[in-house]
């Protein structure tokens, strides 16, 4: 997704219309990370809300050079809930995953936060392992590697082996998707 | 580069984006990534990557978040951030205001009412004054034709007649006022009886043995101004049919009084 360097220069601005747009952009992304680190809706949904007031107020220390803005606002989302968690030990992951099995959402599709979307879920299981348990349950390499049980190098290049097969996988869809836009053209 | 793959394959990169370093290791890592461009390049391999998977995993949020964040942002900017917004007016002067429209509201009607009152109230004096102007008119009136008659009957040459009703109307009563030099005869006919529709009282003067009409008496009034006759000896009263009769019935006289010459 390109990033529009007038919306983040609307956000720095104050203007809440460029808020809002990287709140539709954005939230749903971050909120998937957010819902799985902490597995309560409630507070999934006012980790949100804080990641986007922090996200309105420290604006000014973005800095598009040094990286995309969403990577910045994953950071902020995962401090936020790893705070938030760290103040209340009885929500950190220990709870049963399946209790959010088959929840309902809005338009009644349910989903399983059990699972993961995408070339993610096509990726060897010890990979998508690595990669769920530092992204989307906000671990450190060094907490991650002593879950998984095995050595921090052998985690090291588990994360790594996981990015390449993504970026493989995404390049083949790009191909196949390519290769499908000659076709009807 | 040796070092560029080094550093990738350190995994410090994957470490840097998820968040995990030192504030030190931050900065380090930032000052090499804007000399190295192959690493720098890497990096944003590596962040489109992680944005793509997060958006493949990503679950939409109740859309109240998003109005309970801009509710949450409009409070701070009023308060915390920017001054700019004027603060909106407080529910108690909403209400304060509300309750003056009311206010006003209830005392514009209660006037609107209260002027239609007086408009009826004005256009009952207007009607009450016009019937006390005509009346005033017509007392005018009255004591205009009063002290006319009170001058004529006071005058010291008008001669009053009592004419006192005979056998045929004996509770006949009429009074004559004479004035030889003004030349009237006035007639108070109020004591006369009435008479039915087909009939008339008319006054008559006899001059030298001969009846002249005088008038025919109008019912209902009570001073008549009647004809003044030269030389009449005496004035009489017969029932005549109505309208008057060019000769008295004698027959039918009711009344006759004697002027003094």
């Amino acid at each position: 997704m390109p990033e529009d360097l007038t919306l983040i220069n609307q956000l720095k601005a104050h203007d809440e219309r460029a808020l809002s747009v990287l709140y539709d952009n954005y939230s749903a992304a971050l909120y998937g990370v957010i819902i799985r680190m902490c597995r309560n809706e409630t507070l999934a949904q006012d980790l949100l809300q804080e990641t986007f007031i922090k996200i309105w107020q420290k604006c000014d220390s973005y800095d598009p050079a040094k990286g995309r803005f969403y990577t910045w606002a994953y950071r902020i989302a995962r401090n936020t809930t790893l705070n938030s968690l760290r103040n209340r030990p009885d929500l950190i992951q220990n709870e049963d995953l399946s209790v959010y099995d088959n929840k309902e959402e809005e338009d009644g599709t349910p989903i399983d936060l059990t699972q993961l979307n995408g070339s993610l879920k096509k990726l060897e299981s010890h990979h998508q392992e690595a990669l769920e348990l530092v992204y989307f349950k906000g671990l450190t390499h060094r907490e991650a590697h002593k879950e998984m049980n095995v050595p921090l190098g052998t985690f090291k290049s588990y994360v790594r082996q996981a990015l390449t097969q993504l970026r493989k996988s995404y390049e083949l869809l790009l191909v196949v998707g390519i290769a499908i836009i000659e076709r009807i053209l | 580069m040796k070092e560029t793959h080094d550093i990738i394959e350190s995994g410090i990169l994957e470490r840097y984006l998820l968040g995990e370093l030192s504030k030190n290791e931050m900065a380090s890592l930032e000052r090499t990534l804007e000399t190295d461009s192959e690493l720098k390049s890497y990096f944003r391999q590596l962040e489109l990557d992680m944005e793509k998977m997060a958006m493949e995993n990503a679950v939409s949020p109740s859309g109240n978040v998003k109005q309970a964040l801009f509710r949450q942002l409009e409070g701070d900017t009023d308060k915390k951030i920017i001054k700019i917004k004027p603060r909106r007016p407080s529910r108690s002067y909403t209400a304060i205001a509300a309750s003056l429209a009311v206010l006003f509201l209830l005392s514009s009607f209660w006037l609107y009412q209260k002027m239609n009152g007086i408009q009826e109230d004005l256009r009952v004096v207007r009607d009450q004054n016009n019937l006390l102007l005509d009346e005033n008119e017509n007392l005018v009136k009255n004591y205009d034709e009063t002290i006319k008659w009170l001058e004529e009957l006071n005058n010291a040459d008008t001669e009053k007649l009592i004419m006192k009703g005979n056998d045929l109307m004996p509770e006949a009563r009429a009074i004559s006022y004479v004035n030889h030099i003004n030349k009237t005869v006035i007639l108070n006919a109020a004591g006369l009886p009435e008479l039915p529709s087909d009939k008339d009282y008319q006054l008559w003067a006899d001059v030298e043995g001969e009846m002249i009409d005088m008038g025919v008496i109008p019912k209902e009034s009570e001073m008549i101004v009647m004809t003044y006759i030269e030389d009449a000896e005496s004035l009489n009263i017969t029932i005549e049919p109505a309208g008057g009769n060019d000769h008295p019935t004698v027959s039918n006289l009711i009344t006759s009084a004697t002027i003094a010459p």
